[in-house]
């Protein structure tokens, strides 16, 4: 019942989704119609693990004064507020959620905390960006002139050379980003199978039950 | 020069140098920045998804419009807050069978025809390509690279003899495609940084129009 | 032999500074380079351009903020070209805190053209569950979106009383900083309901898109805030708007950018191999 069911299940909607692909029936239509809706009700049911896991994480750092507590009252407290101000008023361009919370909170502070990236990549690139073999070399020749050929600088240095960024980009990553691309929907399928089928049994967590 | 006089803007601000204090050193502002913002953004996931998703989808048809089919999904997703009851823990794999079975079954045709079917179909050399010289001089190189490439992923035998120079020249289109996309990572991380440079100097400081 | 063993080892925030200064520097004094438009590029604008005035162009806002500075001059580009087409505009998003970033654009940007929101535009607003999302809007949008992102009954915008799926739309442009995005809607949408697939990526993953673009699956690809520039540059000459550029005005800075870090790894590839020279 606890593991046979759910693979059952999982068997079922898994064989049933893929046939249904190729069987434009009204009965189909409407079945692949239905379950579209419950999906994505129960998709959204799954933002309960995230926050679940957030506030159990925080409130056991809070109640075993672990070092940082502080900070987790900080989190705990701005999760409320603005779950409550978004309940409370909704999401429209007028509510307190959009004009106090979302542009002059989350907007700032999400935008600076990927900005910042660039220094540490600045960093890596000048302390571990070697052209230490042949293929490395290669590899640095083609960023150079990627980075050169896709910004105004590299046109105004040699005319031709967004020219040849676009060639590179087009031609020999094309090829190697559509091999890469091969390889990963053929490992995604074979998942996928291996998932419906049952072999693959790891969603179902760890546990004898 | 125009500084900002909206308090907004320069919360905004504040919050931005915070983050970016972090490139000094680790220290309590920063770590006060990080918390708000994942609060923040915890707390307006759950107000967005629920105006956006759980009420329009769930809550109208089934309390509202009176469809009791809709009792199906709302149990399913009740059972995501089973993951926190070690007693019914296990309840959390039939939403999971549902979505997994589900997203597989619609996956698996889609994926193939996207990842596979059409990136095969622009691989193989067509008439069309002989049209202009360098058409089809670029086709047959990267004909050759996706298949170079996807030759140096094949592990089931040593690479040796024509293997391992199709594996070399693999390797050859390989670096220059990380290349490119490492010279497209400097690109978007500068990106981002100039994007919250241009907030500083012009919406909060006022130095440039 | 010294300086360069003092080059390896320098710290890293004077790195930090230097970069930081050199950015900062062409944004207060630009260089005046000019932005030229690239193929691809030109045909994503070739392709919104050719839709038929009064049809409907579906965006996708499916970026958060961190993407902003890329992705958000794309979205205000590409709507601007299309209210100058007399097109409508459809916008929808599968990432939640993209939200306010298409709040703003809808509210924002229609005024510009005298257009009005539930004549022209449209947000309907996010939406979990990715692939059904997609899909459900295929068969019947108004059964994925029965009301807009603010509540509002989707019966009660005039606009929506002609799109009912994705096939009464003429193309979806995918503005993606991840996924989900633009593979999800080449997967479902092109691939189920054969729709025509533009996208604007964050430049981190443009590389990995070629092989769509080549297969013709994709039409059209923006990359980075570069693609925002050349789109700008392109609906600016077109005489279709005559906002201000923010990618454009951000593209000297992007060169200088890139020529420090250019510099940086030169540097550090000199220091290593005259230190490696004199050990061995």
């Amino acid at each position: 019942m606890k593991r046979n069911v759910p693979l059952a299940i999982c068997l079922g909607f898994g064989i049933v989704m893929m046939v249904q692909f190729f069987v434009p029936h009204p009965i189909s239509v409407g079945f692949y119609d239905l379950t579209t809706k419950w999906v994505r009700i129960v998709s959204a049911f799954a933002l309960v693990l995230g926050v679940g896991s957030f506030l159990m994480y925080h409130t056991e750092k809070l109640r075993r004064r672990r070092t940082g507590w502080l900070y987790s009252i900080v989190a705990l407290v701005a999760a409320a507020v603005s779950t409550v101000v978004g309940l409370a008023w909704g999401v429209k361009q007028t509510s307190p959620l959009q004009n106090y919370i979302f542009t002059p909170l989350l907007v700032p502070l999400n935008a600076s905390m990927f900005a910042i990236l660039a220094f540490y990549m600045a960093s890596a690139a000048y302390r571990a960006f070697r052209a230490r073999t042949k293929e490395s070399a290669l590899l640095l020749i083609a960023a150079f002139i990627v980075m050169l050929g896709m910004v105004p600088l590299g046109a105004a240095i040699w005319h031709r050379l967004p020219d040849l960024a676009e060639w590179i980009l087009s031609v020999p990553n094309m090829a190697a980003k559509r091999a890469i691309t091969f390889g990963v929907a053929l490992g995604g399928i074979a998942t996928a199978l291996k998932v419906i089928l049952g072999i693959e049994r790891g969603w179902l967590g760890g546990g004898k039950q | 020069m125009h500084v900002s006089h909206s308090l907004l803007t320069w919360v905004a601000a504040i919050l931005t140098i915070g983050i970016f204090s972090f490139l000094w050193k680790d220290n309590p502002f920063y770590k006060f920045c990080e918390h708000l913002f994942v609060g923040v953004s915890i707390g307006y996931g759950i107000a967005v998804t629920w105006y956006n998703g759980v009420y329009p989808d769930l809550v109208t048809p089934l309390f509202r419009q009176g469809k009791p089919l809709y009792i199906i999904p709302l149990v399913l997703g009740l059972c995501y807050f089973c993951r926190f009851i070690p007693r019914v823990s296990w309840l959390i794999r039939f939403p999971m069978a549902f979505t997994i079975g589900w997203g597989m079954g619609v996956a698996i045709p889609a994926n193939f025809q996207t990842s596979i079917v059409k990136q095969i179909q622009g691989t193989l050399l067509t008439p069309a390509i002989f049209a202009r010289w360098d058409v089809l001089l670029w086709a047959i190189i990267s004909f050759v690279g996706v298949i170079c490439t996807v030759f140096y992923f094949f592990f089931s035998r040593e690479h040796k003899g024509a293997l391992r120079l199709a594996s070399q020249t693999g390797v050859v289109y390989l670096m220059v495609g990380f290349g490119a996309s490492f010279g497209y990572t400097v690109m978007a991380r500068m990106s981002l940084l100039i994007g919250r440079l241009q907030f500083i100097l012009r919406d909060w400081l006022g130095v440039i129009k | 032999m010294k300086f360069f063993q003092y080059l390896l080892k320098i710290d890293r925030r004077i790195i930090y500074i230097v970069m930081g200064l050199l950015v900062t520097l062409p944004l207060v004094k630009p260089l005046g380079l000019g932005v030229t438009s690239g193929p691809r590029a030109a045909r994503l604008f070739q392709a919104v351009d050719s839709i038929p005035a009064g049809k409907t162009l579906l965006i996708s806002v499916d970026f958060d903020p961190a993407s902003m500075p890329e992705l958000y001059p794309m979205l205000t580009a590409v709507m601007r070209h299309a209210f100058a087409k007399n097109l409508k505009v459809l916008l929808c998003g599968l990432w939640p805190t993209g939200m306010g970033l298409a709040i703003k654009a809808a509210t924002d940007i229609p005024p510009e053209y005298g257009k009005k929101y539930g004549e022209d535009v449209v947000y309907l607003g996010y939406k979990p569950g990715v692939d059904a999302v997609i899909l459900g809007m295929g068969e019947n949008i108004k059964n994925v979106y029965p009301y807009d992102y603010s509540g509002r009954s989707l019966d009660s915008l005039p606009m929506m009383r002609d799109v009912q799926r994705l096939r009464d739309i003429p193309m979806i442009v995918a503005l993606s900083a991840g996924t989900p995005g633009y593979s999800d809607w080449l997967a479902y949408a092109q691939s189920r309901y054969g729709m025509k697939v533009g996208t604007g990526l964050t430049a981190v993953s443009a590389a990995d898109a070629y092989p769509f673009l080549q297969s013709g699956q994709l039409t059209g690809l923006l990359a980075g805030m570069k693609g925002a520039a050349e789109y700008e540059v392109l609906v600016q000459k077109s005489n279709y708007s005559k906002a201000y550029m923010p990618a454009v005005a951000a593209m000297d800075s992007q060169s200088l950018a890139h020529v420090v870090i250019m510099i940086l790894v030169i540097i550090g590839n000199i220091a290593y191999f005259v230190t490696r020279k004199r050990r061995s």
